[in-house]
C-alpha cells in the first residue's frame, strides 16, 4: 500500500443515454451501472459508441436524451472541469510543454492545493505507477508505455469519483501492454476506484475487469462477468464476439433444434425460436468440437487442412463440405499423430448451441 | 585498445565527410558567391576610407543626424507593425485553423501568400485607390460620418506607411503562424478540462506557452522583413517618410560621388546589423522550445 | 469538445474581429482597386480605358516577357540547384542539415537593399553587364520558401525506403532520382517552381537598385503618368497570382497530402 487515502467509492449510472449526430446513433437508449468500486470494461466493435459513452461521462460530450448521475445526483448539466472524473486517453495527450511532474500536478493546481501537499501527492503517484526516476522528463522523453503511466498518474493524482480509461493500452506492443493492464488493475483494486474501460480488445476486457458490457450499435447487448459472458451469452452477437467462435451453417429442424454437420442439437433459450426449415448459422466454440471414432452417428468427417501449435493445445483446421474450415482446439498430445492431408471425425459436443439467420 | 577503438570510426567518417560534401558543393558555391560573398564584399568596402584605408569614419554618419532618424524611424515602423501584424495575424491564424473549412483555408492561404510574398508594388496601388483622398473607403467612411482626412492623415505619412505594411505583416503572420496553432491537439484541451482546469488556465499553462516560441519566432521575422521592406514604401511614398531602405535607394540612384557610396555601404552593413539581432532574437525563440519540443 | 465550445463566450467575437480584419484588409483594398480600374476617362462611369491604355503602352509587352522570361528560368535554376541537393542532404548528409537549414533562412534575414549593395560590389562585370544576373538573386531571395516547399515534401515521402526499393530493383541513381523520387515530391516541385516563378514576377527592390527594368519597375514609372493605369496593372497581377496559387494548392491537395501551399507558410518556423 502506499498510504494513499481515499474517499467513499462512488456508483455511475447511466439511463437510457443516447447521443445523436445528425443521423448518426452513436448511442441509442445506453443503460449502465457501475457499482462502487468496481471496474466493467465496455467492449464492441469499431464505430459502437464506446468512446461517445465515456465522452459523455467525463462530459466532453453531451447527451441528446438521458440520464447520468454519480451517487445518485443527476450529473447531466455539471460542467466538464468540475465532475472529478479522470480520464486517460488513447493517445495519452500529455502535455508536452511541462515535465511529468508538472503534468500529474496539472488537476491539483487547478484545484488550488497548496505546493507542499502537492510535491507530496506527487511523489505518491510516481511511486504508485513505478516512474520516479523521471520526475522531471518531458513526455517525448519517455517510452510509450512510460508516458501511458503518467497519464495515469495524472489521473489519479485529482482522487477521481470515477477512473474513464479509453483504449488505454492500444498504442503499446504486446509485451508493455499486458504489463501495464496489470498495472492498472493492481491500482484500481489498491484505490477501490470506480473505473470504466473501454476496449475493443476482448481478451483485454475479459483479463482486466470485474464485469464486462458488450456494445453494439450504441446499445448494451449484455453485461455480465467474464465466465458468464463466455459461457452463457445473451445472443449470437455476443457469443461470436466473445472468444473464438465457428461458423457453421445449419438448418432448423420441426422439432425446433437446429441440424448442423451430421447433428441435431437443441437451440440456446436465449435465441428467439425459428421457424422449422429456416437457414441459420450456428455459433460453435472450438473447444465444444471433439474427436470422435468414425462409427458415431454423430460423427462428421472431414480433412485436417490445418495444424497449428498453440503451446498446451493445438489448433486443427478441419476442411468439411457446405462449411468454412472449421477450427478445433485439443490438447497437445493428443494429436501428435494426427498430420495435415489426414481424414478425421468429429463433433460437436455442447448440449445447445447458439445460431442465427443466416 | 581504447583509442584503437575510437579511432577507427573517425577515420571512416572523414573519408565520407569528403564524399558527403562533394555533391552538396554546387548549393554551396552558389548561395557563397551569389549570398555570402556580396555581404562580405559590401562589409569589407563600408570599412575602407577614401583612399583605401581602414577605419570606421563612414559609420560616423549613422550616429547622429538625418541617418540616425532614419534608422530609428525604420526600427519604430518595423517594430509597429510588426506587432500589429503578429497580433491580428496571429488571431486570424487561431480563427481560421478553428472555425474554417479546409478548401476555404486554402483560399485564404493563397490570398495571404500573394499579398506577403509578391505584394510589393501592387499593395501600394491598391492601398492608394482604398485610403487615397479618393479612395473607396474613404469615401465609404467619409459618408458614415468620419472624414479620415480631417486630421494630419495622409497615406504618405508614417501611419500611411504603418497602415500599408500591415497589409503585408498580417497575412505573413498568418502564414507563418498558422502550422503552430494547428499543432495545438484538441485532447490537450479536453485532458486539461477533464482535470478540472478552466479554458483560461489551459490558455495560461499550455496553449499560450506552448504557441510562444513560434509567435516570438515569426515576430522577429516579421520585424526583419518590415524593417527591409522597400518596394511598397518607395512606391507610395517616393521618399517622404525617411526610412533606411529608401536612403540608400535615392543614394543608389543618384550620381553617386565616393563619398556617399561608402556612406551607402555603412547604411546597409547597418541594416545587416539591426536584422541580425532580430535573427538572434528569432534563434532565441526556437532553442527556448528545444527542451521540451521533440524534433 | 461540442460541451466545451458551448461555454466559449468568445467564438462570436472571434470570428466577427476575423471576418472584419479580412475584409479591412484583403477584400477592400482588391475591390476598391477594381472598381478604381474600370473608371472612365475624366474620373467617371465605367470603361476599359485604363486597361486600353495599359496595353497601348510600348514597355508594357516587353517587360511582361522580360519579367516572365528571368521568373521562369529562375524557377528552373531553383529545381536544378535544389532538388538534387535536398535529396541529397536528406539522403546522405543529414549532418550538414543546420548548415544548410541556416543558408535557405539567411535571405530573409539580409535586407534585399544590402544584397543589391553588395551585389554592385562584388559580382564582375560580365555579370553585372547582363540582366541574367537578376536571375541568381531571384534563386536567392526565393531561397527560404523553395527550400521548405520541397523539404516539406521529402519528409513525408519516406525517401529513404523508396530509394532502397528502388535500387533492390536494379535501378540505377538516374533512374531512380528520375522516375521514383520526382514524381513522389511532385507537389513539393511544383510549389517550388511556382515560388520562385512568382517571386521573380514580383520582384522590385533589387530589380530596382541593379537598374534594370521588368515589369514591376515599369509599373512605378508608369504610375508617373497614369495612376489608374498603374492601379489597373495591380488589379492583373493580384488576381492572376491568386488564381494560379488557389489552383495550384488546390490540385496539389487532390493529388498527395497538401504539402506545397502547407510548406510555404510554414515559411522559416518549423
Ligand atoms: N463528433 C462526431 N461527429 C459525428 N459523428 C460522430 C462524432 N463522434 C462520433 N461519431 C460517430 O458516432 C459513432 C460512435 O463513435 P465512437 O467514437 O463512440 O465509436 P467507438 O466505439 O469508440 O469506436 P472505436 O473502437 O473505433 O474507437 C461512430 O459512427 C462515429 O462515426
Ligand atoms: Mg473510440
Amino acid at each position: 500500500m502506499t498510504g494513499i487515502t481515499r474517499r467513499v467509492s462512488s456508483t455511475l449510472e447511466l439511463s437510457g443515454v443516447s447521443r445523436f449526430f445528425g443521423q448518426v446513433r452513436a448511442l441509442d437508449g445506453l443503460d449502465l451501472k457501475v457499482n462502487p468500486g468496481e471496474l466493467v470494461a465496455l467492449l464492441g466493435p469499431s464505430g459502437c459508441g464506446k468512446t461517445t459513452a465515456l465522452r459523455i461521462v467525463a462530459g466532453l460530450e453531451h447527451a441528446s436524451a438521458g440520464n447520468l448521475t454519480v451517487n445518485g445526483v443527476r450529473y447531466n448539466e455539471t460542467p466538464a472541469h468540475q465532475r472529478d472524473m479522470g480520464m486517460v486517453f488513447q493517445s495519452y495527450s500529455l502535455f508536452p510543454n511541462l515535465d511529468v511532474t508538472e503534468n500529474i500536478e496539472y488537476g491539483l493546481r487547478a484545484r488550488k492545493i497548496p505546493a507542499r501537499d502537492r510535491s507530496k501527492r506527487v511523489s505518491e503517484m510516481l511511486a504508485l505507477v513505478e516512474l520516479g526516476s523521471k520526475a522531471k522528463a518531458f513526455p517525448h522523453q519517455l517510452s510509450g508505455g512510460q508516458q501511458q503511466r503518467v497519464a495515469l498518474a495524472r489521473a489519479l493524482a485529482i482522487e477521481p469519483n470515477v477512473l474513464l480509461l479509453d483504449e488505454p493500452l492500444s498504442a503499446l506492443d504486446a509485451q508493455v501492454r499486458s504489463q501495464i493492464r496489470e498495472e492498472i488493475r493492481r491500482i484500481q483494486i489498491e484505490l477501490g476506484i470506480t473505473t470504466l474501460f473501454v476496449t475493443h480488445d476482448q481478451e483485454e476486457a475479459m483479463s482486466i475487469a470485474d464485469r464486462v458490457g458488450v456494445m453494439n450499435h450504441g446499445k448494451l447487448e449484455q453485461i455480465d462477468t467474464p465466465i458468464e459472458l463466455y459461457t452463457n451469452p445473451s445472443s449470437p452477437f455476443v457469443a461470436s464476439f466473445v472468444g473464438l467462435a465457428n461458423r457453421i451453417p445449419g438448418e432448423v429442424t420441426a422439432a425446433g433444434g437446429v441440424r448442423i454437420l451430421n447433428q441435431s442439437i437443441s437451440l440456446s433459450r436465449a435465441v428467439s425460436t425459428f421457424a422449422p426449415g429456416t437457414k441459420i448459422t450456428a455459433i460453435i466454440r472450438p473447444e465444444t468440437l471433439i474427436l470422435t471414432s468414425e462409427n458415431d452417428p454423430d460423427a462428421t468427417r472431414g480433412l485436417i487442412a490445418l495444424k497449428s501449435f498453440l503451446g498446451p493445445l493445438t489448433k486443427l483446421g478441419i476442411a468439411v463440405e457446405g462449411s468454412p474450415l472449421i477450427h478445433i482446439n485439443i490438447s497437445s498430445s493428443d494429436v501428435k499423430h494426427l498430420e495435415i492431408g489426414q481424414h478425421i471425425s468429429f463433433k460437436v459436443a455442447a448440449s445447445e448451441v447458439m445460431a442465427e439467420h443466416a | 585498445m581504447k583509442s584503437g577503438v575510437v579511432e577507427t570510426p573517425r577515420k571512416t567518417q572523414g573519408g565520407r565527410l569528403g564524399s558527403q560534401v562533394f555533391p552538396l558543393l554546387p548549393f554551396f558555391a552558389f548561395t557563397g558567391y551569389f549570398l555570402i560573398w556580396p555581404v562580405l564584399a559590401v562589409t569589407l568596402r563600408s570599412l575602407r576610407g577614401n583612399e583605401g584605408e581602414w577605419t570606421f569614419s563612414n559609420y560616423t554618419p549613422l550616429l547622429h543626424g538625418s541617418y540616425l532618424h532614419a534608422f530609428t524611424t525604420s526600427i519604430k515602423l518595423s517594430l509597429i507593425t510588426s506587432i500589429i501584424g503578429s497580433l491580428l495575424g496571429a488571431l486570424f491564424a487561431y480563427v481560421v485553423v478553428r472555425y474554417a473549412s479546409g478548401k476555404f483555408s486554402a483560399v485564404l492561404d493563397s490570398i495571404s501568400a500573394v499579398f506577403a510574398n509578391s505584394g510589393g508594388v501592387p499593395l501600394a496601388f491598391m492601398f492608394i485607390a482604398a485610403f487615397g483622398t479618393e479612395g473607396l473607403v474613404t469615401r465609404v467612411l467619409k459618408t458614415l460620418g468620419w472624414d479620415i482626412y480631417a486630421g494630419h492623415f495622409t497615406i504618405f505619412s508614417f501611419t500611411g506607411v504603418v497602415m500599408v505594411y500591415s497589409f503585408f505583416q498580417i497575412p505573413l503572420m498568418f502564414l507563418v503562424f498558422k502550422p503552430a496553432i494547428s499543432g495545438l491537439r484538441k485532447e490537450w484541451l479536453e485532458a486539461s478540462t477533464n482535470l478540472g482546469a478552466t479554458q483560461v488556465t489551459y490558455w495560461r499553462r499550455v496553449a499560450i506557452p506552448m504557441l510562444l516560441p513560434s509567435f516570438f519566432g515569426a515576430f522577429f521575422l516579421l520585424f526583419a522583413g518590415g524593417f527591409s521592406a522597400y518596394a511598397t514604401a518607395r512606391a507610395l511614398t517616393v521618399g517622404t517618410v525617411p526610412l533606411v531602405p529608401i536612403i540608400i535607394g535615392t543614394l543608389v540612384d543618384g550620381n553617386v560621388v565616393s563619398d556617399q557610396q561608402n556612406l551607402g555601404d555603412a547604411l546597409a552593413v547597418g541594416m545587416i546589423i539591426v536584422a541580425g539581432v532580430a535573427m538572434i532574437g528569432y534563434v532565441w525563440a526556437q532553442k527556448s522550445a528545444a527542451k521540451w519540443r521533440q524534433s | 469538445m461540442a460541451a466545451i465550445m458551448k461555454v466559449s463566450p468568445f467564438k462570436w467575437i472571434f470570428i466577427g474581429a476575423s471576418a472584419f480584419l479580412s475584409l479591412l484588409i484583403f477584400v477592400f483594398p482588391l475591390f476598391a482597386a477594381a472598381t478604381y480600374s474600370f473608371r472612365g476617362e475624366a474620373g467617371k462611369g465605367r470603361s476599359l480605358a485604363n486597361y486600353r491604355w495599359l496595353l497601348e503602352q510600348d514597355g508594357f509587352y516587353p517587360n511582361l516577357f522580360a519579367s516572365l522570361k528571368l521568373a521562369a528560368i529562375a524557377g528552373i535554376l531553383t529545381l536544378l540547384l535544389m532538388v538534387p541537393t535536398m535529396v541529397f542532404l536528406n539522403l546522405k548528409a543529414q549532418r550538414f542539415k543546420p548548415l544548410i537549414d541556416f543558408l535557405c533562412i539567411l535571405p530573409l534575414i539580409i535586407p534585399v537593399v544590402s544584397l543589391a549593395i553588395g551585389a554592385q560590389v562584388a559580382m564582375p562585370e560580365v555579370i553585372q553587364n547582363s540582366e541574367y544576373e537578376l536571375v541568381f538573386f531571384f534563386v536567392i531571395i526565393a531561397l527560404p520558401y523553395t527550400y521548405r516547399a520541397i523539404d516539406t515534401s521529402l519528409q513525408t515521402v519516406q525517401l529513404k525506403t523508396l530509394v532502397e526499393a528502388s535500387r533492390s530493383l536494379g535501378a540505377s541513381w538516374f533512374a531512380t532520382i528520375l522516375r521514383v523520387i520526382v514524381p513522389a515530391i511532385r507537389s513539393g516541385i511544383l510549389g517550388a517552381l511556382f515560388l520562385a516563378f512568382a517571386l521573380g514576377i514580383g520582384e522590385y527592390t533589387i530589380t530596382s537598385l541593379l537598374h534594370w527594368e521588368t515589369f514591376p519597375t515599369w509599373t512605378v514609372v508608369a504610375a508617373q503618368q497614369n495612376i489608374l493605369g498603374a492601379i489597373a496593372i495591380s488589379v492583373f497581377s493580384f488576381i492572376g497570382a491568386i488564381a494560379l496559387l488557389t489552383l495550384i494548392s488546390l490540385l496539389s491537395r487532390r493529388g498527395t497530402k497538401r504539402e506545397s501551399l502547407e510548406s510555404e507558410n510554414e515559411g522559416a518556423l518549423s
